[in-house]
């Protein structure tokens, strides 16, 4: 078959699974890609950074867009998923493509045990300059970035009542009503603990265990704790926390006066992944501008510079926001789990 | 699980065996070539799912994780810190908590059904029947959403009717940890205490009765202590329970902030897994399972207890009077707290947009079985897991436990006991040991079964053994050996034999073995959670981590879809089998 012919085939052929204009838009390495995912028909993703309900849409989403190749959406809390992931490892089992976890020092100490496939998705160079290079050797790359903020129930709280800033939740008024995530198994749960302990010492974590908070395990749990009136009061992640106000849940935001602590989520290719090249064009679709919409929908921060955040979300250079750095991550967060234990218990 | 309680009245017909078989060299022979290898085969597979994880687990324990090395620090690290040492009193204490409030459940239940002329005993059987069928972490999860310290139920109702401050319970605490667990696990003492009293005669009672003492004072002193053994036999099945739980405290302890010795055996399978560790760990749980068991032998071998003889003895109920509407308001009254009130909160729940809004049309909605069924990912695949592995896991186990006790009870072959032995020794290991020892044995190469179906249905057949066993070796005692020799002498062979006389006749108690089986393994957590990876999650394990972000009202909805199951297969058993067959004593 003449050369010309193949390629009107290999056209025809996409064209009955994608609109005509879709499958115009596809770039000759997203089109290679593609076609190999093809054949290996499916993806498996661990991921902790969205809740299950989104990440599943999201795995939908990259399914219509490439029909042919499934996603299977492993969603548990960070650290459970990094743990289900390690057991893999231990047991040399090989089922996950893509990791997306909650706590960047899983994916320092994975690219050092020479765990992970090296892969620059060509789409990482469309990111907000902030979010890119994380991994100045390209094998981990930002594939989420949230918020966790003052949350509180309106029906509950007045707002001029409601807390201004992290210290304030150590107020005595709060005993028995605030609700918080536990650093053993959120990821994003331990990075707000680690900067609580940075900004005001380990101090805070035993002023704060006085006030007799509850833990769920996921951060997302406190959204349902909130909304069930269960507890009044939150350190709470705020896309999950938006989308519940979208839909008509008496729930505020408080940006805090001493900052959001801001949270950046990589993902990367598992080396010897069962399925790496639908792994890499899941990737690459992560960090599309299509997908970005997508997260703007879901009230995640955004990842790329053109597009427009969802109405109702405040762009994070409207609130002061505070960081951790990836190496006080890696030392810390180990750290802080214990000293969860040991202070707020269990 | 059922429970074989220590008094059971045997359906055996014992024929004495000395003259159906005939003894000699050439008998021998007959039986030996196909027989010695099928208990070869046989002790190998038992090896294979019994003893090579138990003592994987105990090598694992004094095993250095990197180098493999003989070495302490395992236990030096598994009791090195109060926080783990702690956790192992408060199991301690959640064990003998949990027993005695369960005693004061079942047993003026199972004293009221088989003693007295209480109205409604069939209704409060199937309500016990009922606790008995619930999941206890869906039963957790019910109490989540009625005893929530302030957005619970009942704490709803008390502050709305006092205008207290604060509501007047707390689910998320020891006492409220120890009540749930209470709730789900008295059909235990209740099986083993009714059992027992259904075969004291009254001539005792009359006695007493003769002598001056009241109703009260004669059961309390008379007739309780005849069936003291039958109730400390549930007690300690109930101990051992509540201890080896990981659902319901994973679920309730860890938002109160308190560990148990589960939830702190799964810390260390977090990062870094420390299985050797986690090993070391879980041998208290091991020894006080065996030393528990070692003591209700030990306890009932004296036989001064016996005055069950099983044989005839007038029985007559006691006329309570007035008190027996006393008696069916108590019965009804753990029913509410067991399965009334959960279920009703529960399918509020699965069928409200959110459950906290309460009973309203405009809250009702089918939506959360909607994306369960149509659109979540992995709960269709999760709901398909659970019945093709309690279904794979039922036919081996009972397959595997009736060549046993065939063997055995026939004498096919020598050393049968030890055999039986290894079919119940899975009792006496907590589940999450087992799956420990399981991953610890099978989940690494070579054999690199970790998340496949494969070692979740052998960890299950492993752990519902002794029930298929308990269940097959009772069947073919109460099948007279004498129809299978008429069968062999008249030139017919043994697997003839088996198959046109001995299968046939079993038929019906291999159905009811098989539902035995069959509903524990479908609502499995314990040892599910260490062996699931994302394609081999069941429908416990699915609902345990969808309760990590706390939705309710997707949780009910689940929860909801297994009860409903478990109920058709209950049903279909009760068609098959007779009613009762779950809370049958022997």
């Amino acid at each position: 078959m003449p050369w010309g012919l193949v390629r009107v085939c290999q056209c025809l052929w996409l064209v009955a699974g994608l609109s005509w204009a879709e499958a115009a838009t596809l770039t000759p390495n997203e089109a290679a890609l593609y076609e190999a995912a093809k054949k290996e028909g499916e993806v498996t993703w661990y991921v902790g950074q969205f809740a299950t309900d989104v990440a599943q849409q999201f795995g939908k989403n990259f399914t219509e867009r490439y029909p042919g190749v499934k996603v299977n959406v492993y969603r548990a809390t960070g650290q459970v998923v990094f743990q289900r992931l390690s057991q893999d490892m231990k047991a040399g089992v090989r089922q996950c493509d893509l990791f997306s976890s909650t706590d960047i020092g899983h994916s320092v100490y994975l690219k050092a045990q020479g765990q992970y496939l090296r892969y620059k998705p060509e789409n990482a160079a469309g990111l907000i300059p902030a979010f890119q290079n994380i991994d100045p050797d390209g094998y981990y790359h930002t594939t989420q970035v949230n918020t966790v903020t003052i949350l509180y129930n309106t029906d509950k709280v007045k707002p001029e009542e409601a807390p201004r800033k992290w210290t304030d939740l150590l107020d005595p008024k709060w005993k028995n009503k605030i609700s918080l995530g536990h650093p053993g198994f959120s990821g994003t749960a331990g990075t707000w603990v680690l900067m609580m302990r940075e900004l005001y010492g380990a101090g805070y974590m035993e002023k704060l265990a006085k006030n007799n908070p509850q833990a769920g395990r996921s951060l997302n749990d406190t959204i349902t704790m909130l909304n069930a009136a269960e507890r009044v009061v939150a350190a709470g992640p705020t896309a999950t926390a938006l989308r519940s106000i979208a839909k008509g849940n008496p729930m505020a935001i408080v940006y805090p006066e001493d900052g959001a602590v801001l949270q950046i989520s990589v993902s990367a290719i598992v080396k010897d992944a069962p399925h790496p090249n639908a792994a890499k064009l899941f990737f690459e679709y992560l960090l599309s501008r299509e997908h970005s919409v997508a997260l703007a929908e879901t009230y995640y921060e955004l990842l790329r510079p053109d597009v427009d955040p969802a109405p109702g979300a405040k762009p994070m250079r409207e609130f002061k926001i505070v960081q951790p750095t990836i190496e006080a991550i890696v030392k810390g967060i180990p750290e802080i789990k214990e000293l969860w234990r040991d202070t707020i218990g269990n | 699980m059922r429970m074989t309680p220590p008094d059971s009245a045997g359906t055996t017909t014992i024929v004495p065996r000395v003259e159906t078989r005939p003894d000699g060299a050439t008998t021998w022979m007959r039986s030996f070539e196909p027989a010695m290898l099928l208990w070869l085969l046989l002790i190998a597979i038992l090896a294979f799912l019994v003893l090579s994880p138990m003592l994987r687990l105990v090598f694992a324990s004094f095993e250095d994780r990197v180098t493999g090395a003989f070495t302490l620090a395992n236990y030096a690290e598994a009791y090195g810190r109060p926080r783990y040492v702690q956790a192992l009193f408060n199991s301690l204490a959640l064990g003998a908590s949990v027993a005695v409030i369960a005693t004061l459940f079942a047993v003026p239940i199972a004293w009221a059904i088989s003693r007295t002329d209480m109205p409604a005993k069939g209704f409060i059987r199937m309500v016990v029947l009922g606790a008995f069928i619930m999941p206890p972490y869906l039963g957790a999860v019910a109490w989540m959403l009625l005893a929530g310290p302030n957005s619970g139920w009942l704490n709803r109702i008390w502050i709305g009717l006092t205008g207290a401050e604060t509501g007047l319970f707390n689910i998320y605490s020891f006492t409220g940890l120890a009540f749930v667990i209470a709730v789900y696990s008295y059909p235990y003492i209740f099986v083993f205490t009714n059992a027992a009293l259904d075969l004291v005669s009254s001539e005792m009672e009359d006695a007493a009765n003769i002598l001056g003492a009241g109703t009260w004072r004669t059961t309390l002193n008379i007739t309780l202590p005849l069936v003291f053994p039958a109730i400390l036999g549930g007690i300690i099945v109930v101990f051992l329970e509540a201890i080896s739980l990981f659902g319901t405290p994973a679920l309730l302890a860890l938002p109160a902030r308190f560990n148990v010795v589960t939830t702190q055996l799964w810390q260390f399978f977090e990062f870094p897994v420390k299985v050797e560790t986690a090993a070391a760990y879980s041998m208290p749980l091991l020894f006080i399972t065996i030393g528990l068991f070692g003591l209700q032998k030990l306890i009932l071998a004296r036989k001064g207890f016996v005055a069950l003889t099983g044989k005839g003895g007038e029985r007559r109920l006691i006329r309570l009077g007035p008190w027996r509407w006393v008696m069916f308001a108590y019965c009804m009254f753990i029913g509410a707290l067991s399965v009334f009130g959960p279920v009703i909160v529960l399918a509020q729940a699965a069928f409200a947009r959110a459950w906290g809004r309460g009973f309203s049309w405009a809250n009702l909605t089918l939506r959360n079985f909607e994306y369960l069924l149509f659109e979540h990912d992995s709960a269709r695949q999760s709901i398909v897991n659970s019945f093709t592995y309690a279904g794979a896991t039922a036919f081996i186990a009972i397959g595997l436990a009736l060549c046993i006790a065939y063997i055995v009870n026939r004498r096919l072959v020598p050393w049968g006991g030890v055999l039986a032995f290894m079919c119940m020794a899975p009792f006496v290991i907590p589940g999450i040991v087992l799956a420990i020892g399981f991953y610890a044995a099978y989940a690494p190469p070579p054999l690199a079964l970790s998340g496949t179906a494969t070692i979740m249905i052998l960890a299950f057949a492993t752990r519902f053994l002794p029930i298929a066993y308990a269940n097959s070796a009772a069947g073919i005692r109460s099948i007279n050996p004498e129809m299978e020799e008429a069968v062999r002498i008249l030139g017919g062979g043994r697997l003839l034999a088996i198959r046109r006389v001995v299968a046939p006749l079993l038929k019906k108690s291999l159905v009811g073995g098989w539902i035995l089986v069959f509903i524990p393994a479908t609502r499995e957590l314990s040892a599910a959670i260490f062996l699931a990876g994302p394609h081999n999650r069941v429908m416990s394990v699915l609902l345990y981590d969808l309760s990590e972000e706390g939705n309710f009202e997707v949780l009910s909805a689940f929860g909801g879809l297994l009860l409903v199951a478990t109920l058709i297969v209950v049903a279909i058993g009760f068609r098959a089998i007779g009613r009762d067959f779950m809370l049958r004593g022997n």
